[in-house]
């Protein structure tokens, strides 16, 4: 028990590094992913932590600006250990894409230029379109419960294509719509 | 001043970003007005981002960085991109009981969802119109590889890579 207490800190640190660089490094696209394995690790094995607690983490961490993923870790490392904790949740989390897509970018820039390489790469790009079609299906429900929200969606559009609105501007007007316009109030963030 | 401009360009990305893809559309205008990427480049790593591990908002700031500043400018502009969560949501997590189910939250995030919705939707044209064009004339082979990787995604449910392999050995097959 005394071992367990002594510098007990400083390992917990460690561990939260540890846990983030290993979710950092095999986490691919999805937030879901990360929150189901922020579950298993700290809620079920370490119980370090409520369940509700993780569900408030999530909810305030997908409502704020920033990259979701880690906004979450960062409610979640200053959950732990306060700002230190945070600090260190974010950096675990970032450094190994920061290293695999150093690596990446550095190979790309070398192999670019190659005509096989040219070809492929035009194939890739024609799927890019195709794929955020995809993700804004599966985003639909979710972005545009009623007619007003669908509105404000073609609005941002239509500002988006055929002025040169800044993209801050269009955000904040949502904002505000968001603020005037009541109802739909059953569309709490479960 | 480079790494000023590239910083402050990514914490702008940053702050206008709620959730996943919301932050093509910022990164495609911000990346080609300042001259760092091509369009072409953007879509690039937006599939780069998709295969490999990690946020599309970190991959991005790394791989832009490098472009525009070599290795110092990835630092900066993944400092910039982390901003709004090592500032806002840092404060915020000091105050995260009062925070939660907080109706103005919700309130602010009914406005903003549907309007980043908008934003992803403009960037499917801003940057499909680079795509499909291939040496400045439309290729037919291109928008063929995109109807059909659609198909796979949502009648067939392909994963996102897989796509992406696919297209890329259609790509070598057959855009001349």
């Amino acid at each position: 028990m005394d071992r367990k207490s002594q510098g007990r800190s400083a390992p917990r640190g460690l561990i939260l590094f540890g846990l983030f660089f290993k979710i950092g490094a095999f986490t691919f696209g999805g937030s879901w992913s990360i929150i189901s394995q922020l579950q298993q690790e700290f809620v079920e094995n370490r119980r370090w932590l409520a369940q509700e607690e993780l569900m408030d983490i999530v909810s305030v961490g997908r409502s704020l600006p920033g990259i979701m993923v880690v906004n979450i870790s960062v409610l979640f490392g200053y959950r732990m250990m306060g700002a230190v904790g945070a600090v260190l949740c974010a950096a675990g989390l970032t450094l190994p894409s920061m290293i695999v897509l150093t690596a990446v970018t550095l190979f790309y820039n070398f192999i670019r230029g190659n005509p096989y390489v040219e070809r492929a790469m035009a194939g890739v790009r024609a799927a890019v379109a195709p794929i955020i079609i995809a993700a804004a299906v599966k985003l639909r429900r979710a972005s545009l419960p009623d007619l007003v929200s669908a509105i404000l969606a073609g609005a941002a559009l239509a500002l988006c294509l055929f002025t040169r609105v800044n993209n801050i501007l269009i955000i904040l007007l949502g904002v505000a719509a968001g603020l005037i316009f009541r109802g739909g109030e059953r569309h709490a963030v479960s | 001043m480079l790494y000023l401009k590239l910083f402050l360009s990514f914490a702008k990305i940053g702050f206008c970003s709620f959730g996943g893809l919301s932050m093509i559309p910022l990164v495609n205008t911000e990346m080609t007005a300042n001259g760092w990427l091509t369009a072409g480049q953007v879509s690039d790593i937006v599939a780069i981002a998709e295969m490999t591990p990690g946020s599309l908002g970190v991959n991005c700031a790394t791989f832009a960085g490098i472009q525009a500043g070599g290795l110092p400018g990835s630092v900066v502009a993944v400092l910039g991109v982390l901003t709004p969560s090592l500032t806002l949501c840092l404060a915020a997590a000091a105050f995260l009981a009062k925070l939660k189910g907080s109706p103005w939250l919700e309130r602010m995030m009914r406005g903003i969802r549907p309007v980043c919705f908008g934003m992803i939707l403009s960037s499917i044209v801003s940057l499909g119109a680079s795509n499909y064009l291939v040496g400045g004339a439309v290729d037919l082979w291109t928008i063929l590889i995109g109807i059909a990787v659609l198909i796979l995604l949502l009648r067939f449910r392909w994963s996102v890579p897989a796509v992406i392999g696919l297209s890329a050995a259609l790509g070598v097959l057959l855009v001349r």
